[in-house]
């Protein structure tokens, strides 16, 4: 028995002695998932790095609360160092505080937050892209050639082989280094374009198992059409996969976009991107610190949040919960 | 007739008297027999070899506590087969993994586990360790699943035996070999080599069975053992396990939830329900004269083959209730036509009936003994109409 | 198995000669490659121009430039790039140092994550569990590039700084100790108590080690000499014959010590040999350490001849392995003085120029493998970490490990023998992805740390739009993953005898 079976509290005393509270899927999968602590603690750093970077700096023409721009440059204050503080005076510290240029400024006199956030958010936006095109392609071929299987599924397949076997940073750097300076969109978009094979072998493998299974069986027995059954009664039952894939590619997206840039073949400036803010002021790490911690920490605390989110997903989904037979 | 290696083979093929295995679980006019039908080569003896005293078994878990076993207690006398019946949930299976100490380290056990006198649950580890496999064996319910598919099945034989014994290899395979030929694999030889994935599911089971009793145990428990077999690999199954206890001069504790194999092959039965015994005794007087309702019922909707306008399936109404939180009173009282306000209130214990050495937790036994038949109680109101 | 493993290679060909079309095509897409020399504004310019285009046949459309190309390798010529340098030469000089880095980082990350997510699955939420977890979950959200310059600035530049005058500060052997208490502490279960006991034992014994290495200078001319290779032999003896054949029998464990006993002698003994000896050399120990372990364990094992032999093996092995590290750390401190005092390196494979013995060339291209690898190993152990965990999990569930347990077999069989080896058939999956990953993070990993390797060839011929040197990259990379992918299918094939049929 699975002992996920949920009892109501206390004794009703109905003729059954019990009642057992119904929950819909979608109820228990949230259930589930606001009960992962690390997942809830991923949603709201997450959640928090987008508003930060969205409303501080604002975003196409819409201005932010932020009153320095992350093209205009500025006097050189204290050689840029940064001015936030976060150790209170009685502990030592210069007290808690944001300052003139809390993040410092670049050797120009840029003000870094501004520049940070900007990174961010293209970021943000190009890993979106990747996985929302890599996920509606990869679902694509997947269910097609799961489905069909055939002459179809072989092709597909074989194509997969091949995209497969390239790893996917060189691809994505020959795509990057013929995009990069197109903006983050197009850049995003034909990254998503060349990394989908992996997600259509997952959906293949889901399909390939889900269309032997009886319902689908009792579909097709019905005259339900091929592309009726792919769609509503198949795909709904591997949205979890999906949700959850979808998920931890935008994770990789972010290391990925980060690491093109890094080597000169991503976002190009004046434009930037976190990798690309890396990218520029590598050289400054002994001088100037700063300007390579900070996009390095936004780099993590969006792909730390987001796996943590994947993971609790993914144990909503799929809940291998302690199983004792009685 | 010489068989290619890795080709599975399935002793229904080379067995022409497979059907008629099953018939001995029919009479004559295709009823099923209730009573013991195989005969034992050594009647079993009065002497206890296992104990279980007051046993339960819990389960934290997020949504509380789940109290899989409430107090089981029963004694298993040499060489005697003794059924437990219930259906999945009861606590049949969660009380023998409990003998055999393999309970996941989270379950809290309670109670005493007495083999030969010794309380298993105060063992050390490496004591325990000695007894399980050499004295108590297990088979398991799934023959696909219960055997290691990376390894050959003469290797997984010969390790029950390395286990407990330092030998050559060979000596341990030898040994091996002679059990593949007791359960009646042919080609024991060469099926040393084979794994998991060239057996038959009936040949699994066999090689089971085999493993289970090449250390000569005093007492095996077998958990559902033909539950996922074919209907007509079932009969082989079981009658081959009644031989090789005698062979062996083994008990059997038989966990299932089929009455029919209880039926033919235990001396003795304890039913379960909600992790509790409800009823036990020798399996004639169980089976022909329950002193339980919940017994009863599960003899109502058992399908027969007999005719007439009774010949419906009779199943007991509701589900048995949520472990985490029992109703009070007696646990099968939801669903029992003769349950009565202190059945609501009250659990009742498990005590002596009208007959000697036959056990019912049950208020209202003497009303079952009032009737001849007493499923009649399971009856649909239209089935007592006509 | 012949049969499919010819046919799984004549697939691969098939799909990697598809791969070279698609990465040649969009490399001569991927830009315009005479866009330096348009800006050119020396009287030569026109002339530049037209010598590139001749050399890169700019005037061919790009399939019939991609079936030249093939057809000159399939003849064994890489051509040359842009310049007109032999793309075979710059090969030669990139290959081996990056198929060093590669290699290193795949072997380190699969045997350390296979383990650590082992043990991680066997002590499912104690405190280690949750440390690895969490770990790992960091790992997989670094960026390479940030680690590795995080690496350099501070495990390179501020490491070597510190080995001027090794002493470790107190305040930082306290620290180091209270760690190594906590790690002894979380992989203890049971009660409270127990818990305590193995925090104090573990908060000691670093304490003490630490305080000894510091007061000794012990970084500034390391060593082991030859209690400590007997001690470590001796301790992985017991370890090994319990792994393998188990404690409560002699005949293993006696060949074991013996392994270790004549082991630690012959770092005294072979002294003339392991002064500067050759890798052959080495090589050949090698198989006569596993040849008299063989041996010893046939003659002592008793019974249990097939475990002694394993447990014996493993432990000539390993105490081999102790004397290599001994001879290697003897030759630091006169290593060390050769490069002024820097011997972690921060550029390049190995130091220009370079001579010295055996001992302190390894060293050196040990000191410039060491941070490179570091940082790609990062993110592979990660996932070998969280795959064999989970699927050390999910084995330990299964049926057939509940049967081993009630054979009455001990608990080290049925996760070494039982639960290890299928727990291992999904992690060879693994091996073959993850690789492929490797490959692409060494390109990163080469950029921060300024190799000239096969990274630095692909990146360079990305930028200049030069198909030439990105192919030969992709040809070497691509065939390794393939061949990767092969090793993987075989190891499976051999785990599990269900796919050894088909």
């Amino acid at each position: 028995m699975t002992l996920s079976a949920q009892a109501s509290g206390p004794d009703t005393g109905a003729a059954q002695g019990m009642t057992i509270v119904a929950r819909t899927q979608g109820q228990m999968i949230r259930r589930r998932f606001f009960r992962h602590r690390a997942a809830l603690a991923g949603m709201i750093l997450f959640g928090f790095v987008v508003v930060l970077s969205f409303s501080s700096i604002g975003f196409m023409g819409i201005p932010g609360w932020w009153d320095k721009s992350y093209l205009t440059t500025g006097a050189l204050v204290n050689q840029g160092k940064p001015t936030l503080s976060v150790v209170p005076e009685f502990l030592g510290g210069s007290g808690i505080r944001l300052g003139e240029h809390p993040f410092g400024q670049d050797d120009i006199g840029v003000d870094y937050f501004a520049k940070t956030m900007r990174g961010t958010q293209q970021s943000i936006i190009v890993a979106f892209l990747v996985a929302i095109v890599a996920t509606t392609v990869g679902t694509l071929v997947g269910a097609v050639s799961g489905y069909y299987r055939g002459k179809t599924e072989a092709v597909l397949m074989r194509f997969t082989d091949v995209m497969i076997t390239i790893p996917v940073l060189v691809i994505a750097a020959v795509v990057g280094r013929r995009f990069g300076a197109s903006g983050v969109v197009v850049l995003g978009i034909f990254i998503g374009l060349v990394i989908w094979p992996s997600m259509a072998r997952l959906l293949r493998g889901e399909f390939l198992s889900l269309r032997e299974k009886e319902f689908v069986e009792a579909a097709r027995a019905l005259g339900t059409s091929a592309r009726r059954i792919i769609f509503r009664h198949i795909l709904p039952n591997t949205v979890g996969v999906i949700i959850v894939s979808a998920t931890l590619t935008v994770a990789n997206a972010v290391l990925l976009e980060s690491a093109l840039s890094f080597l000169g073949l991503g976002v190009q400036a004046p434009d930037t991107s976190l990798g690309q803010l890396i990218n520029e002021y590598r050289t400054a790490m002994v001088t100037r610190p700063w300007l390579f911690w900070w996009p390095g920490i936004f780099i993590i605390a969006i792909a730390l949040s987001i796996n943590f989110i994947g993971d609790g997903l993914r144990d909503a989904f799929d809940p291998r919960q302690t199983r004792v037979r009685a | 007739m010489t068989t290619p290696p890795n080709v599975p083979i399935d002793p229904q093929v080379i067995d022409p008297h497979a059907y008629e295995d099953a018939a001995h679980l029919l009479d004559s006019d295709g009823e099923v027999h209730l009573g013991r039908t195989l005969q034992d080569a050594r009647p079993p003896s009065q002497e206890e070899i296992l104990r279980v005293e007051n046993l339960t078994v819990e389960f934290p878990t997020e949504d509380g506590v789940v109290h899989a076993v409430r107090g089981v207690s029963y004694g298993l006398r040499e060489r005697e087969v003794l059924g437990i019946v219930g259906e999945s949930g009861s606590g049949k299976s969660v009380s023998s993994l409990a003998v055999m100490g393999l309970l996941p380290k989270n379950a809290r056990v309670k109670g005493r586990i007495l083999f030969r006198g010794d309380d298993m649950l105060k063992m050390s580890a490496r004591k325990q360790r000695s007894l399980r496999g050499r004295k108590i064996a297990m088979i398991f319910q799934d023959p696909m699943t219960a055997l290691n598919p990376v390894h050959s099945i003469g290797d997984q034989l010969a390790e029950a035996v390395l286990a407990h014994e330092l030998m050559p290899r060979k000596t341990a395979l030898a040994r091996a070999k002679e059990m593949l030929d007791l359960v009646g694999i042919p080609q024991a030889e060469a099926r040393l080599r084979s794994y998991p994935h060239e057996f038959s599911g009936g040949m699994r089971q066999r090689a089971m069975i085999a493993m289970a009793v090449i250390n000569n145990p005093d007492v095996i428990i077998a958990d559902e053992p033909t539950t996922a077999l074919d209907v007509t690999v079932q009969a082989q199954i079981l009658e081959k396990l009644l031989e090789v206890k005698d062979a062996v001069n083994a008990a059997i504790v038989l966990i299932t939830h089929d009455l029919g194999v209880i039926a033919g092959m235990a001396h003795r039965v304890l039913v379960m329900y909600a992790g509790r015994p409800v009823e036990l005794g020798e399996t004639d007087p169980v089976f022909e004269e329950p002193r339980m309702p919940y017994t009863a019922g599960l003899l109502g909707s058992i399908p027969s083959l007999e005719g007439g306008g009774s010949s419906r399936l009779r199943p007991i109404k509701g589900t048995p209730p949520s472990l985490i939180n029992l109703p009070t009173g007696c646990p099968f009282s939801p669903r029992c036509p003769l349950a009565t306000d202190v059945c609501r209130e009250q659990e009742p214990p498990l005590a002596e009936t009208d007959s000697g050495g036959h056990y019912a937790a049950c208020h209202h036994w003497d009303k079952l003994a009032a009737v001849e038949d007493p499923t009649v109680f399971f009856r649909t109101e239209s089935e007592t109409v006509a | 198995m012949i049969v499919f493993i010819a046919r799984r290679l004549v697939i691969s060909f098939f799909v990697l000669l598809a791969a070279t079309f698609i990465i040649y095509v969009l490399t001569a897409l991927s830009g315009d490659p005479l866009e330096d020399l348009r800006q050119d504004n020396s009287p030569q310019k026109a002339q530049k121009i037209a010598d590139r285009s001749e050399r890169m046949q700019l005037d061919l459309p790009i399939p019939v430039r991609y079936l030249d190309w093939l057809g000159r390798t399939v003849r064994g010529d890489l051509g040359v790039n842009r310049d007109g340098q032999d793309i075979a030469t710059i090969l030669a000089d990139a290959l081996s140092a990056t198929l060093q880095l590669v290699l290193a980082a795949t072997v380190l990350a699969i045997t350390v994550g296979v383990i650590v997510g082992i043990v991680s699955a066997l002590r499912q939420y104690s405190g280690f569990d949750y440390t690895v977890t969490f770990a790992a979950f960091v790992c997989f959200s670094l960026p390479l590039f940030w680690v590795a310059v995080m690496l350099k600035q501070y495990m390179a530049i501020e490491f070597n700084n510190w080995l001027k005058n090794p002493v470790i500060p107190y305040p930082v052997i306290a620290l180091l100790a209270l760690l190594g208490g906590l790690i002894f502490g979380a992989l203890t279960t049971g009660d409270r108590k127990r818990r305590l006991i193995a925090f104090a034992v573990g908060f000691a014994i670093s304490g003490v080690l630490f305080t000894i290495l510091s007061v000794t200078r012990w970084f500034a001319d390391p060593g082991l000499g030859l209690p400590l290779i007997l001690a470590f032999g001796l301790a992985s003896a017991v370890g090994f014959t319990a792994l393998s054949a188990g404690l409560q029998y002699r005949g293993p464990l006696y060949a074991a010590l013996a392994a270790a006993v004549i082991g630690a002698m012959c770092s005294e003994l072979l002294n003339p040999l392991l002064i500067d000896p050759t890798w052959l050399e080495i090589g050949g120990l090698v198989l006569l350490t596993v040849a008299v372990c063989v041996g010893l364990g046939y003659g002592l094992g008793g019974l249990q001849r097939r475990q002694a032999i394993i447990a014996t093996v493993l432990t000539g092995l390993f105490t081999g392995g102790m004397v290599f590290l001994d001879r290697m750390l003897q030759a630091f401190a006169s290593y060390s003085a050769s490069v002024r005092g820097r011997p972690i390196s921060t550029i390049g494979a190995r130091t220009p120029n370079y001579t010295g013995d055996f001992w302190q060339l390894n060293l050196d291209s040990a000191g410039h493998l060491l941070l490179p690898s570091m940082a790609l190993i990062l993110i592979s152990l990660a996932t070998y970490t969280r795959y064999s965990r989970a699927s050390m999990l999910e084995v330990m569930n299964q049926d057939y490990v509940r049967t081993a347990r009630a054979k009455g077999l001990p608990e080290r069989t049925v996760v070494v023998k039982h639960a290890f080896r299928n727990g291992l058939i999904p992690i060879t999956t693994l091996m073959a992805f993850d690789f492929a990953g490797v490959i692409g993070g060494a390109v990163v990993t080469e950029t921060v740390f300024g190799w000239r390797g096969m990274g630095f060839m692909f990146t360079k011929g990305l930028e200049e739009v030069d198909p030439a040197p990105v192919m030969a990259f992709f040809l070497v990379t691509g065939t390794a993953i393939v061949v990767f992918n092969m090793i993987a299918d075989i190891l499976y094939a051999y785990l599990d005898p269900r796919i050894r049929l088909s």
